[in-house]
């Protein structure tokens, strides 16, 4: 952190909150608000002689409340940039009259109440997302009574008791009698692995903390008797599985099983019911102090960001990277990566690895000062366009800007675009031309598919990443499928346009299928909902028209179910049997009818 | 230990189980004990244990949790089903269990007492003149000596 603040070339804005994020890879445009300081951060010495004459006490945030602070402070010894802050909601006041001791007790002057919040403007390239995380509240698991005794305390609240430089110069002393804990008990899993309280997934870190946390306990007292009650030790990392060893072998008891219930004593002390697993008895284990492991959780400023920069999270609530295993660092907006646990619960370690991957990969990204795009774009006839916006509004990656209320035609802008077509397919005026998956090209294609007996053919769009690989891999894995099946490529379903679909019942096409990635996989964030949006208001005008809608199909095919591939190939073709050609004929004629009214 | 006879198994009765409500989330139990731990009948009466009726329930054997009469002991505090951390609805599933047992004709002595009580008087406490005379003298109404309409029913 002192390495940060200190380099000449990385700005470091601390009280500061992003507010706004414009512009695309490598032309971003970050609104910050810096929050006043009313300390000088350049001339600030951090003597402390200022908050020895504060006179407003606060619970220290650091320490989770276990000691105090002054209204005028440093969060912590080692905070950058190495200056004193003023909470300014705490803060009595500069007006003489009321206190203003700090500014007398300053020699260096540099105690500035007319200070503001700035609001500021930074040009950047690439961003790298490093918000971090939250611990879990476990007041919502009452039977661990953490709201009602005193001596259950949270893994954080514990870190900060046994630390060198916390509020007991790491004398391990419990809160409520501040006497020396004979029995220490951790519970492991409090807000994880729940599907009901707290989050479903394993937070990743909480084992290896507690086995930290009782060698560093075994450290200040070997005959502490500590016990630590789980459901699995997860010791998966280099050398973890030596700590937890360790850990045992200096006799700390590993119990497998949750307590039910926690009690307090007259004395302070807890009385916990566990059943073990080892013995298959429920046990009453008493013990003096009782530590609860927390899970993590997403920062709060998560959806926030999300928003701002177009990003997606997961189901979880991290924010989820472009591949799980190729690009593990990378956004699916470009110039964006991930560091540490804003993407996922990680250790220091992994965290470490992240953040440098991110960072090389914004500078791979950045040195050459500019980038190769595929030329899959789209573009725009500004003489067709009417300005409504739509494209706007479906585009995934905010590529495209326009201004409804100005009547301006809408711009793409070449670097941001992926090239998914979904503009060109929402377009009802034809102002957008997808570049390489031009319109021309595929009524083009679908002409020559049904030029020869046209009701044997199974005309079938499929997207570039998943359905067409899919094709592919039932392929290669010489799976059987009907051959009257006739596939047009598009990158994305998002591609395929209304009007493909009718100008393939007009030429005679029996059935027609749309299929893609499944929803979530999409490889353009979320083009795919516009898909099947798109295909359920298609649905619904051939009820009008008296189609039967079943003739136009939609699938969610990867690019791993060749297997499934087949399958709707051969359901397709059972499809396209019960067609008959006079109802071909009755489409074509409804078809060329609407057409012409 | 006791041996455990899987040849006896009914391998389709866990699926059957999960099909009904109360029996959905029981292939998620992950033996963290923490409905044991927090049971109170389990904390006086061993017999009576959650995690292992689940999975006996889970190996199939349909006819050992049936037939047993420690099904019968479940409180219903929901206190297990409240803080099973993988959503098993705990409570819920001892009902369904003692629904098939008496559908299968499994029914401890005491519960068949108290459902021909039910049958007879429509209570399983019959209230007499004594009673009533006790609820006068307290300022409380007088109830009716017998539930014809419950005996019906039955």
């Amino acid at each position: 952190m002192t390495d940060v603040g200190r380099h000449p070339r990385i700005k470091l804005y601390t009280l500061s909150e992003v507010v706004g994020i414009k512009g695309y890879v490598g032309n971003f445009e970050v609104k910050i608000l810096k929050r006043a300081r009313y300390v000088d951060e350049k001339e600030c010495t951090s003597c402390g002689e200022c908050a020895k004459v504060c006179p407003v006490v606060r619970p220290d945030e650091f320490n989770l409340g276990l000691s105090s602070r002054k209204a005028i402070y440093s969060p912590f010894p080692q905070a950058v940039p190495a200056a004193y802050v003023i909470n300014v909601n705490e803060c009595l006041g500069h007006n003489p009259v009321v206190c203003a001791k700090c500014v007398e007790a300053c020699d260096k002057k540099c105690i500035n109440f007319h200070m503001s919040d700035q609001e500021i403007l930074e040009e950047v390239g690439s961003i790298v997302v490093a918000t971090g995380l939250e611990a879990y509240d476990p007041r919502e698991l009452d039977e661990y009574g953490y709201t009602r005794f005193e001596n259950v305390l949270t893994s954080l609240e514990f870190e900060r008791l046994v630390n060198a430089g916390g509020p007991t110069r790491g004398e391990l002393i419990r809160p409520k009698d501040r006497k020396k804990p004979r029995s220490v008990g951790f519970v492991q899993c409090v807000g994880s692995r729940s599907a009901r309280k707290g989050a479903s997934y394993c937070s990743n870190i909480c084992c290896m903390n507690t086995i930290k946390s009782t060698l560093v306990l075994k450290e200040h007292d070997p005959d502490l008797e500590i016990k630590v009650f789980y459901i699995d030790i997860r010791a998966f990392g280099k050398g973890f599985e030596d700590l937890y060893a360790r850990s045992r072998r200096l006799g700390v008891h590993y119990l497998r099983g949750l307590p039910g219930t926690v009690e307090e004593t007259p004395e302070g002390s807890l009385r916990v019911a566990v059943e073990n697993t080892a013995t298959g008895k429920l046990e009453i284990h008493h013990l003096d102090m009782l530590v609860l492991a927390l899970g993590v959780k997403p920062a709060p400023s998560t959806q926030r960001l999300q928003e701002m920069l177009g990003l997606q999270l997961t189901p979880d609530g991290f924010f989820l990277e472009a591949h799980p295993k190729l690009l593990p660092v990378d956004a699916a907006t470009r110039g964006v990566f991930y560091a540490g646990c804003a993407e996922g619960p990680k250790d220091i370690k992994e965290s470490v690895t992240q953040a440098s991957a991110a960072a090389a990969r914004a500078i791979r990204l950045m040195h050459r000062g500019e980038i190769t795009t595929e030329p899959i774009t789209s573009e725009v006839v500004a003489e067709h366009c009417k300005s409504c916006g739509k494209c706007a509004e479906v585009c995934p990656y905010n590529a495209i800007t326009v201004d409804v209320k100005k009547k301006t035609p809408a711009v793409v802008n070449q670097a941001a675009c992926a090239g998914c077509g979904t503009c060109a397919a929402e377009c009802r005026f034809g102002a957008i031309i997808m570049n390489h998956f031009t319109d021309g090209q595929i009524t083009g294609q679908i002409e020559a598919m049904l030029e020869e007996n046209p009701s044997e053919k199974i005309l079938t769009f499929a997207c570039n990443w998943c359905s067409y690989a899919g094709a592919d891999y039932a392929g290669v894995s010489r799976l059987q499928y009907p051959s009257n099946v006739r596939l047009i490529r598009t990158m994305c379903s998002g591609r395929v346009d209304e009007k493909f679909i009718w100008h393939g019942f007009r030429k005679g096409a029996p059935v027609i299928l749309v299929s893609g990635c499944h929803i979530g996989d999409c490889h353009y964030i979320d083009a795919n909902h516009w898909t099947e949006k798109r295909v359920a208001r298609l649905h619904k005008r051939m009820e009008k028209m008296g189609l039967r809608p079943e003739r136009l199909q939609l699938a969610w095919i990867s690019a791993a179910e060749g297997v499934r591939f087949a399958q709707v190939m051969k359901d397709m073709e059972a499809l396209r049997r019960s067609v008959t050609r006079e109802e071909i004929q009755e489409t074509i004629r409804i078809l060329e009818e609407a057409k012409k009214g | 230990m006791e041996r455990i006879d899987l040849d006896a198994a009914d391998p389709g009765f866990a699926e059957a189980l999960a099909s009904q409500p109360g029996g959905e989330r029981i292939a998620a139990c992950f033996m963290c004990r923490t409905c044991v731990a927090s049971c109170p009948i389990s904390a006086v009466d061993r017999r009576f244990h959650p995690l292992r009726i689940i999975r006996l329930a889970l190996y199939g054997l349909k006819q050992e949790v049936l037939a047993s009469d420690f099904i019968w002991l479940c409180s219903s505090c929901y206190a297990c089903q409240e803080r099973c951390p993988q959503g098993v609805k705990i409570s819920d599933f001892m009902t369904l269990l003692k629904n098939l047992a008496v559908k299968e004709g499994h029914v401890p002595r005491g519960i068949r007492a108290q459902l021909d009580l039910i049958r007879e008087h429509g209570r399983i406490y019959p209230i007499d003149d004594f009673d009533n005379k006790k609820r006068n003298k307290a300022g409380l109404p007088s109830l009716p000596t017998s539930c014809d309409v419950v005996a019906k029913l039955a």
